[in-house]
């Protein structure tokens, strides 16, 4: 398992927890990761690494969309890598 | 296995006869709701079954778009509400919230789910939940076309049988099977029993606890019976959605759903929210496994090509800034032909039209100059701006309907952290490149009240199209050879101090870290000509409406302020004048320190392009006296004249491109305007004068705005103190350093 964030282009993975389910909608960031997870990006779910270069944001392809996240959330977002 | 698509016309004749003889519920207006995932292509759907016929307004008490149709299709009354796109029901965007409410207090007839058939699986998830409103439901399988092109194979007889709604293919682009769609919709309304969608099977655990709650809820509140559908607030309460118990005003006892929720929460071992969540998911995951058929082999797709340089870590930002260096440079070579026409036709032909006909019916000679001097001159220069405002919404419009809007949020999202802020709230700001007002308004797309208020303080500084006139008038006075750079570097001073200014925010008055953020990048497609001329005048019109009511109030009023004391001989003695009189002296130090500068920028305090009306009739600018015309002479003027615009404007397009650009060769008929500021500015102070033009305070319509927004006149307060004084520092760099360096 590692985060997210930690794939690089062209690889693929399957998501195992998003780390801010437990509690989520409360407090700051409210509806966000609700709003990934609505959005598709939930566990069980096979994802491509389109773009991860440097220090912005990165690009996933879930299903037939491109989303793309915030670094920070692609760190709390647990991966199987899959080949 | 090709569906066959008609090309539907969606206008039928008005069959009153019919409609007459007919039974009593036939001539029921059938309200018909339009939910859907963002990017579905719904409004291009809302657009084209309704057309000229939409109605754009707000939901009542937000700012959120409400469109709305009234219209008849096969002799039946149609009423259309376009609900915001959604991802979900859950009630945790205003968006969400809106469309919910709607849904379960309005009951509309029909609900029409647009779902984008190239990605099913999520937009079955946000249709599983429409489902469960018990509300007659018929699915537009949209862009199924690119579906077909992708090599899917949906089979649509089995999703009606396992949804037990109907479901039409369409091209909302092509305005294919939009007719079968509305048939299907107004079936299914009428017979609400035979369409009823089926309620999903969420699994024993799950329907075993929420028919506990529902006879509970039965039992103790017998009169909710058919107001609110049951299952929908049992799953309600379930969930813990204290939002959907106040609104049906209901008190559940915790303990009571506890204990029946008490054997999922073991089983699952998560929370009751989450439970439901993964069921409706794993609904859509079942439904699209087995109505879709998906190619093997999946194709690079074009979007993924373009993205692999419009995103590229090094080129994107280059490519973006060449983007938008285009757009305004196609923006301005394309309007100011006619811009320069409707200036010369009003300060001419119409002026001499106005006074004519005052002198035949022995009006006053102040009427006449309130008139001439007032009024066309006022109005008519800002209207002289209708051609760039409405060019400049064509392009952005294009942008954003191409896809490409998204990927410069995304592009941005670095450069955006520096100011504290993601990504996702570079949207708003390039819309205040259209105008400040809608982007205001959209900051509600932002979840965070700290981002919201933070992009909405630093909106301000990008350049909106009120401010293009003026620079319009004093680019073409002194910078024509380099119109396009000229202007493109005002917008770009504008994110330059924007981010320069975030930074400071980002350590005084918003510490803390940026939220984290997540966004779709819609598929890149080419725009249709028609949604881009609905959208172009929708962010347009705004312009035209200001200019007829507005604008046309301030510049009588400006030319009171101009001629009072009554029968006062100097302009300077006005109460205008004898204002920027006061003003002047603190002008002094950035270049422009006269009084008709002064009381120009006092003007435009209302709206930015006024400044230039005001100019007009502060400079009184007198046409050279001309032999005297007849009134078709007049008329003839200025139809030759506009010919050679519309020439003039074709040429230009090309010139964009190659070496030529735009010149000052057909500066033959420019205004009188541009000739007194050549006399009282110089380039340098020209250049100031911009800059503080598009630095100091937002208008009168971006302070309302704000206020709405926030609720409070505090963040207007913060923005219009610290763009007063950036205005003034940024103007006296200006003129101090080029004085300095011997420029002007």
């Amino acid at each position: 398992m590692s985060p997210l964030g930690l794939l690089s282009a062209g690889e693929k993975a399957e998501v195992v927890e998003v780390m801010m389910q437990k509690g989520c909608c409360q407090g700051a960031g409210k509806g966000q990761s609700c709003h990934a997870e609505d959005m598709g990006l939930r566990a069980g779910k096979v994802v491509e690494m389109l773009n991860n270069g440097g220090g912005g944001p990165l690009l996933l392809k879930v299903d037939e969309s491109r989303i793309a996240i915030s670094r920070g959330m692609a760190m709390k977002i647990m991966v199987k890598k899959s080949d | 296995m090709s569906l066959q698509l008609s090309r539907g016309e969606v206008t039928s004749p008005v069959q009153s006869q019919e409609s007459k003889s007919t039974a009593a519920p036939h001539e029921k207006t059938i309200t018909v709701a339009v939910a859907g995932n963002p990017n579905s292509g719904k409004s291009t759907l809302i657009n084209a079954i309704a057309g000229t016929r939409l109605y754009v307004g707000n939901w009542p008490g937000v700012t959120v778009e409400k469109k709305s149709a009234m219209f008849e299709h096969g002799g039946r009354k149609i009423k259309l509400i376009d609900l915001p796109g959604t991802y979900s029901l859950s009630p945790y965007t205003q968006e969400e919230i809106i469309a919910r409410d709607y849904l379960v207090k309005e009951k509309p007839d029909v609900i029409i789910n647009v779902v984008d058939a190239t990605n099913i699986e999520r937009n079955l998830y946000l249709t599983v939940q429409l489902l469960e409103l018990g509300i007659p439901l018929v699915i537009a399988l949209n862009i199924y076309d690119e579906a077909e092109q992708k090599g899917y194979r949906i089979n649509t007889k089995a999703m009606e049988e396992m949804l037990g709604v109907k479901v039409t293919p369409t091209v909302a682009t092509k305005k294919a099977g939009l007719e079968e769609l509305l048939k299907a919709a107004t079936e299914s309304a009428d017979n609400p029993s035979r369409y009823l969608p089926k309620q999903l099977n969420y699994g024993d655990d799950i329907e075993s606890a929420a028919a506990v709650i529902r006879t509970h809820i039965s039992e103790q509140y017998p009169s909710l019976d058919g107001i609110y559908p049951t299952r929908w607030l049992a799953f309600k309460f379930m969930e813990g959605d204290s939002r959907a118990a106040e609104e049906a005003s209901l008190k559940m006892d915790a303990a009571f759903i506890d204990k029946a929720t008490a054997h999922l929460k073991k089983a699952h071992g998560d929370d009751m929210e989450s439970i439901m969540a993964d069921e409706r998911y794993a609904l859509a995951t079942g439904l699209t496994r087995e109505v879709v058929k998906r190619p093997e082999v999946r194709k690079v797709e074009i979007t993924e090509k373009i993205d692999r340089w419009a995103l590229n870590r090094f080129l994107g930002i280059p490519i973006f800034l060449a983007a938008m260096w285009i757009v305004f440079k196609l923006t301005f070579d394309i309007s100011q032909p006619f811009g320069d026409w409707i200036d010369g036709a009003t300060a001419g032909p119409v002026s001499r039209l106005a006074d004519k006909m005052i002198a035949a019916v022995n009006g006053p000679l102040w009427i006449a100059s309130l008139a001439t001097e007032g009024v066309i001159a006022g109005v008519g220069f800002v209207l002289a701006f209708v051609p760039v405002i409405f060019a400049m919404m064509f392009f952005i419009t294009f942008l954003e309907g191409s896809g490409y809007m998204a990927r410069a949020a995304f592009v941005m999202d670095r450069a955006m952290h520096s100011m504290g802020l993601h990504g996702k709230s570079f949207i708003p700001m390039l819309l205040g490149f259209g105008c400040n007002v809608p982007g205001i308004y959209a900051t509600r797309t932002l979840e965070n009240p700290r981002d919201k208020a933070l992009t909405a303080l630093l909106l301000p500084l990008m350049s909106c199209g009120a401010r293009l006139p003026v620079y319009v008038v004093f680019i073409g006075a002194f910078f024509s050879s380099y119109a396009g750079t000229v202007l493109w570097s005002m917008y770009v001073m504008g994110i330059v101090l924007a981010i320069l200014m975030g930074v400071i925010f980002k350590r005084t008055l918003f510490r803390g870290e940026s939220p984290m953020f997540i966004m779709e990048l819609p598929p890149y497609r080419m725009p249709s000509l028609r949604s881009l001329m609905i959208h172009t005048w929708e962010k347009g019109k705004h312009f035209l409406i200001k200019a007829g009511t507005y604008i046309f109030a301030v510049s009588i009023l400006v030319w009171f302020l101009l001629n009072l004391p009554w029968g006062v001989e100097n302009k300077k003695d006005s109460y205008l004048g004898k204002t920027g009189q006061i003003i002047a002296p603190v002008l002094e130090p950035v270049g422009f320190g006269n009084w008709e500068a002064a009381s120009a920028l006092v003007t435009g305090l209302i709206a930015k392009e006024i400044v230039v009306g005001s100019m007009a009739e502060i400079y009184a600018v007198e046409q050279a006296e001309e032999a005297p015309t007849t009134v078709s002479e007049d008329l003839k003027e200025m139809g030759t004249t506009f010919v050679a615009a519309a020439g003039d404007s074709f040429r230009n397009v090309f010139a964009t491109f190659g070496i030529a650009s735009i010149s000052a060769e057909e500066d033959e008929g420019a205004s009188g305007l541009k000739t007194v500021i050549q006399k009282t500015f110089t380039p340098l102070t020209a250049y100031a004068f911009m800059a503080f033009v598009l630095l100091y305070m937002p208008c009168v319509v971006v302070a309302i705005a704000m206020k709405h927004e926030f609720g409070s006149w505090k963040w207007f307060g913060v923005a219009f103190a610290y763009q007063m004084v950036l205005a003034w520092g940024v103007a006296l760099v200006i003129y101090q350093g080029g004085k300095f360096l011997g420029i002007g």
